[in-house]
């Protein structure tokens, strides 16, 4: 008889996971006690270890998937065992104890609905269950939710027995709107290059803008809306970031000449442009400054990442793997100066960028290469003491992720903005100062003679 | 207003009136169009809508009929297959169920079973539904039954200028059409256009306009339901009335539409509720492609699972009212159900 491959009750309350990734794929070996697959539960995320050795068949739960506590998600075969149809599947009180996970605590009571499974006839075929599938919702609220991108599961029902109506969805998306537009599109053309590049056309040299870890191009906003209209601007999204392709990094050279590629097809035919990265992208936008340095005009670096060992590694991975707003807000208000700045749409509207969860993984992994033992593991100083256009330094004195004081290290003549009460993020926290100092820049480079 | 013919003046006419209005502007524009039923001479008919018309046309074109549904309706469906256009009035619908061989097997089979060699112009005319205190085997609602039957068309006009427009568009059709008239309405009054015009089978109508929810509503049930949109008006929701007005064929299109806009759906018809138009109607929404803007349950209102009783409250209470279509329409707004 196969093994079946339970989904485990891993905290007391819990009633649902969320099967995050595969460790193994289908018709595969895998070993008794080898990690078989990830879950996330509304508190936390962790790996599932194999119950028996034996071949993975019958995957009917994809990744993303959110499925209810003691449901059977899969089966193992021992070598030889014929894989034929699709075997029953046990109601999830009638699990034997030893196809639970070892260390797991009693599987969920009987009064859940066993999982459900495709008919007989279609073995080998996986059931992919779209992402809340198992939830309430009226198929206008379905709809709604699709068509904006949003998953349900963040969702709250006003309806009978919690389910979701469209106004439920509606009024998400008018909250999150209120805060920060997830997808200002008017104005704003996508590139067919490498990367998620998008453009503004406008008059003047323009501006190349590259996000932080764990952000996307979604957070300049702010800082659009305070810089003197009319300029030019590119954005581009870092790989694995935004609507980039997920892409793995071997190190912080790699991911500079990834970038540098989108760059050099965002900016092809321009005389030059003006570059502002911002932490991991002020790193980025150094390294291009460095090799480009005929095409960069001037360099604008917001608590650049580079710049010295030190960085809270912690509040990374803790941002890099929240699944929840609950998770996630705590780490995001230390990103600010004045943690109040932060409040819950913000979190849901970042909580939202990053309902993808292979997004998530993929940054959780670029987070280990760069940034292993929470130590910056790559050192730019030498590529900023290069630069030979007119650069700036911008970082906030209450910078919880990166100490200000690294900018100090600097071996060249560089202008150095200290923003009094400012945490991590400048350009979301005092857009107009980060404006004016970049606003200047452009002045002192582009004034005729 | 569907109104494909030039009309010079209105008048207020009851429903019965438009009716016979109808069926004097088709005698004698067309020598062909007879009336045949029990009754429907010099009594008038059960209802008194021929009432005088025996006198103006004359016993040959004004038959009374023996008291046998079957032989009537053959000979009515003979007629038709001989050019003639009978109007053949059933004295209560329920009595149809006497005729079912020659409606269901004959009338609507044989320009199929002809290959198009004849048609069968024949319009049956069914008073219906309760309310009359005239019990179980004279108040039923049994137009569901034959928008089953593929070669026939039934109609529910529920005003008296589509009493009139429908009826005349039923006798310049080829085919066999049920118009189905619920009793309560014959005394309801109108504005009916002058002269001769057809209102289209197939269409229905949009009573009035909303964005909360729709109630799609057939005969009868559309005034009860214009009552209750009224009053939710005063409650801040704003419902639809699309009137139904016929069910073989079905408008497709403006309910779809409608609930498009809406999210939500109330089919109220007095029929029995279950295996009615009302199931026709949620499965044909959840089938299309305003499946994805249902913002909450199809809820059904139909007649209950019994046969019509006697007794006037009970009567009252086997079928839709203002109180009962208010109170769904309200939990279907209130995101209850």
């Amino acid at each position: 008889m196969p093994v079946e491959v339970i989904l485990p009750k891993v905290d007391m309350d819990m009633t649902h996971g969320t099967l995050a990734t595969w460790h193994v794929k289908p018709g595969d070996m895998v070993q008794k006690g080898a990690a078989l697959f990830d879950i996330e539960t509304d508190k936390a995320a962790m790996e599932v270890e194999a119950p028996a050795t034996g071949r993975l068949q019958h995957v009917l739960a994809e990744p993303g998937t959110k499925v209810p506590v003691g449901s059977v998600i899969a089966w193992l075969y021992a070598e030889g065992e014929t894989v034929d149809t699709l075997p029953p599947v046990p109601a999830p009180g009638d699990v034997p104890a030893e196809a639970a996970v070892p260390d797991a605590p009693a599987l969920g009571g009987t009064e859940q609905a066993p999982y459900a499974v495709p008919p007989q006839g279609m073995a080998g075929h996986a059931s992919p269950m779209p992402g809340g599938s198992l939830l309430r919702a009226t198929p206008a609220a379905r709809h709604a939710a699709r068509t904006a991108g949003l998953d349900l599961s963040d969702v709250a029902g006003s309806g009978p027995r919690g389910r979701i109506q469209k106004q439920d969805v509606d009024d998400l998306l008018a909250r999150e709107r209120d805060v920060a537009p997830p997808r200002p599109v008017s104005g704003w053309v996508a590139d067919s290059g490498p990367l998620a590049v998008t453009r503004r056309p406008g008059r003047d040299a323009p501006l190349v803008l590259i996000h932080g870890f764990a952000a996307d191009s979604t957070g300049w906003l702010p800082l659009e809306k305070a810089l003197l209209p009319g300029r030019a601007l590119i954005r581009i999204d870092l790989p694995g970031h935004g609507r980039s392709p997920k892409r793995k990094i071997r190190d912080f050279a790699h991911l500079a000449r990834m970038v540098l590629e989108a760059f050099d097809e965002a900016t092809r035919g321009l005389d030059g442009v003006h570059l502002l990265g911002h932490s991991l992208g002020g790193a980025v936008a150094a390294a291009i400054a460095d090799i480009r340095s005929s095409r960069v005009l001037s360099l604008t670096a917001m608590a650049p990442a580079g710049l010295g060992p030190d960085i809270n590694g912690e509040m990374l991975a803790g941002i890099a793997r929240a699944t929840r707003v609950e998770s996630l807000s705590p780490w995001l208000r230390q990103l600010a100066g004045n943690a109040e700045l932060i409040g819950d749409d913000y979190a849901k509207a970042a909580m939202r960028g990053r309902a993808d969860p292979g997004l998530r993984s993929c940054q959780m992994e670029m987070a280990e290469v760069l940034f292993p033992d929470g130590v910056q593991a790559f050192d730019l100083r030498p590529a900023f003491a290069r630069l030979s256009m007119p650069a700036s330094i911008v970082w906030g004195r209450r910078d919880q992720v990166t100490p200000f004081r690294h900018a100090l290290s600097i071996e060249a003549d560089f202008a150095l903005h200290f923003l009094h009460g400012i945490g991590h993020i400048p350009h979301f926290e005092c857009p107009e100062r980060v404006a004016r100092i970049v606003e200047r820049q452009f002045a002192a480079v582009e004034a005729p003679g | 207003m569907d109104v494909t013919a030039q009309e010079t003046s209105t008048r207020t006419l009851s429903y019965s009136e438009a009716i016979r209005e109808a069926m004097a502007l088709a005698m004698e524009a067309d020598p062909t169009v007879i009336l045949m039923g029990e009754d429907i001479g010099v009594y008038g008919g059960a209802f008194q809508v021929t009432l005088d018309l025996v006198d103006r046309f004359g016993p040959d074109r004004v038959m009374d009929t023996p008291i046998s549904e079957l032989g009537g309706a053959g000979v009515a469906v003979g007629a038709a297959l001989t050019g003639l256009k009978p109007i053949f009035e059933f004295q209560f619908s329920d009595f149809a169920t006497l005729a079912m061989e020659q409606i269901v097997n004959q009338a609507a089979k044989l320009r199929y079973m002809l290959g198009g060699e004849a048609s069968v112009p024949v319009v049956f005319r069914m008073p219906a539904g309760s309310g009359t205190g005239a019990a179980a085997q004279h108040s039923q609602s049994l137009e569901a039954w034959f928008g089953h039957v593929p070669g026939l068309k039934v109609i529910q006009p529920s005003t008296p200028e589509d009493a009139k427009g429908m009826l005349l568009a039923a006798l310049a059709d080829p085919d066999p059409v049920l118009v189905f008239e619920h009793k309560l309405l014959y005394k309801m009054k109108g504005e009916v256009p002058a002269g001769y015009y057809t209102t289209p089978i197939g269409k229905a109508a949009v009573r009035r306009a909303g964005s909360d929810l729709t109630i799609v509503a057939a005969s009868i049930m559309v005034h009860r339901a214009l009552e209750a949109a009224e009053q939710l008006a005063g409650e801040g929701v704003s419902a639809e009335v699309i009137d139904l007005r016929s069910i073989r064929p079905i408008d497709h299109e403006t309910i779809v539409a409608s609930v498009r806009k809406t999210g939500r759906l109330l089919i109220v018809y007095e029929g029995v509720k279950s295996y009615g138009i009302g199931a026709e109607i949620s499965a044909m929404v959840a089938e299309s492609d305003a499946f994805d803007f249902l913002d909450a349950p199809i809820l059904r209102l139909g007649g209950a699972e019994a046969p019509i009783p006697y007794n006037p409250d009970l009567e009252r209470a086997a079928v839709p009212q203002v109180d009962t279509i208010l109170a769904a329409a309200r939990r279907l707004a209130r995101r209850e159900v």
